[in-house]
């Protein structure tokens, strides 16, 4: 019997299992990849101040942190069932079953697709598994490739994958359908690019100031886009053209690229075919939450936070007894704010485990404090109203505990 | 122009959720048991957004606060063996 299962050995659960251990916890993580890291190993991007922030050095720190903590981690395991007994929580996986008081849920977050005709080519790939390839396998995604989805986490991946030598013609955007259809929008993209400019890195600071924040610059700039695209790093961003349609045989062989208007209506007549041997398709994330799902756990819809989320107090407890979340599961962010909150459940799952330890309602506080000052800090920012988001999901938890 | 595929496991298309959506006024779980979008190898990790986002297209509603196609176990791929067979 565990006193915490955590499942995801990504910034959050290894921050929530070194926590855990420094009160002498008995904890096991686990993660389906074959090594800890999660999401964060795939990072790679330079911060507003010019630091390299650099996902593999990072989790490097919490893996030498957990290992002097003696900290028990199994990797390339999969959990897909949880069932709560008398005393907890049965986590049901493809290496048996683990029993355990208490169970902090941090499945981060998957990506959401965005469906093109020619999408399920091989050759076609989520941004994030080009990633991941890339950063973490050190595999050559493809010779020539193009990214369908502008947004500021493609556009952070379309600079991992230009440094590391894979040729991009461009970025534009995924023709319009019921699925893609605010990727779609050139007015509801520009407007996403200008909100993050002033957070983000350097070359998006030089892209955001070419459009000044006023509506109507806005307009003007989506309705005299440039023709050849807006260049960031050296490589054609469009608003103006999308991809309508994916080409190949038995794998991708090119795409066929269209110029739109303001409102993302294809102009007929203007198709162009771009020979490309790889495509990544750009969708956003969105909380991974099936575990809690199977549980019970009750859930809430919160745009802001990227879609249905797990009910949890600012503590990081779900209205279960036992059991917490914390990291993109709680709502789409950066990892630095998914690490602060790994922290904080870890020590609120100390607190349920040792009922009187000194100190701890102290350090819960601080912890509190510092995932909001990560979050006020944050240099990528994935939804505009975060703390709006917030604070719809901590009323839902007070709600739920009244009821 | 191809058909858009939604689901790929199963095949579905855009066009055969938007017919049976429009047809029969579904809620998501109808529209999975008629269609079998969402019900194929992947436990619908894939296309589930895409079919809540057809479906809000078609109702005009925004998702409730309960996921609208209940999540079941296993919740990843598994062997039969590994949910109660004996192992070789």
């Amino acid at each position: 019997m565990y006193d915490v299962v955590i499942i995801g050995a990504g910034p959050a659960g290894l921050s929530a299992a070194i926590a855990c251990r420094e009160s002498n916890l008995h904890v096991l993580v686990i993660d389906e990849f074959p090594k800890p890291g999660g999401r964060l190993l795939g990072q790679l991007h330079q911060e507003p101040t010019g630091e390299w922030w650099n996902g593999i050095e990072e989790t490097k720190i919490l893996m030498d942190k957990a290992t002097t903590l003696n900290t028990e981690i199994k990797c390339g395991i999969s959990a897909h069932h949880i069932e709560k007994t008398d005393h907890g929580y049965s986590v049901h996986t493809n290496e048996g079953v683990f029993e355990s008081e208490n169970l902090l849920i941090a499945t981060g977050a998957a990506e959401t697709a965005v469906p093109i005709p020619g999408w399920t080519l091989p050759g076609v790939m989520s941004i994030g598994a080009a990633q991941v390839m890339t950063n973490v396998h050190r595999v050559r995604v493809g010779n020539k490739g193009v990214v369908v989805g502008v947004n500021v986490l493609s556009a952070a991946i379309a600079r991992e994958l230009q440094l590391a030598g894979v040729e991009l013609h461009s970025m534009a955007l995924p023709a319009s359908n019921p699925v893609t259809k605010n990727h779609a929008n050139p007015r509801k993209v520009m407007e996403g690019l200008v909100r993050i400019a002033h957070l983000a890195p350097s070359a998006f600071i030089r892209f955001g100031s070419k459009f000044a924040k006023a509506e109507w610059v806005r307009n003007i700039a989506v309705s005299f886009y440039p023709k050849g695209g807006v260049k960031m790093w050296g490589m054609p961003i469009h608003i103006r053209k999308a991809i309508v349609q994916i080409n190949g045989t038995e794998k991708v062989e090119s795409v066929t690229m269209c110029d739109i208007t303001a409102d993302g209506e294809i102009v007929k007549g203007s198709e162009k075919i771009i020979e490309v041997d790889f495509v990544c398709i750009a969708g956003g994330l969105y909380p991974l939450a099936e575990l809690a799902s199977v549980i019970g756990c009750p859930f809430q819809y919160v745009e802001e936070l990227g879609g249905h989320v797990p009910v949890h107090n600012e503590q990081m407890e779900t209205p279960l007894e036992g059991l917490f979340v914390a990291g993109n599961i709680t709502g789409i962010e950066s990892a630095k704010v998914a690490r602060a909150q790994g922290t904080l459940a870890g020590l609120s799952i100390v607190k349920q485990k040792l009922r009187d330890h000194k100190d701890i309602n102290a350090k819960i506080q601080q912890a509190v404090a510092n995932v909001q000052a990560v979050r006020d800090a944050a240099s990528i920012q994935f939804h505009p109203g975060i703390d709006e988001g917030r604070k719809k999901i901590e009323s839902a938890f007070e709600e739920y505990k009244i009821s | 122009m191809d058909k858009l595929i939604i689901c790929r496991c199963e095949e579905v298309s855009l066009e055969d959720i938007e017919n049976t959506a429009n047809k029969y006024s579904c809620s998501a779980r109808e529209l999975k048991l008629r269609t079998r979008a969402g019900m194929g190898y992947c436990g619908g990790r894939t296309c589930r957004p895409a079919v809540d986002a057809v479906l809000e297209e078609v109702t005009g509603e925004k998702p409730g606060n309960d996921i609208p196609l209940k999540v079941q176990p296993p919740v990843r791929p598994v062997s039969l063996s590994v949910l109660g067979g004996k192992k070789r």
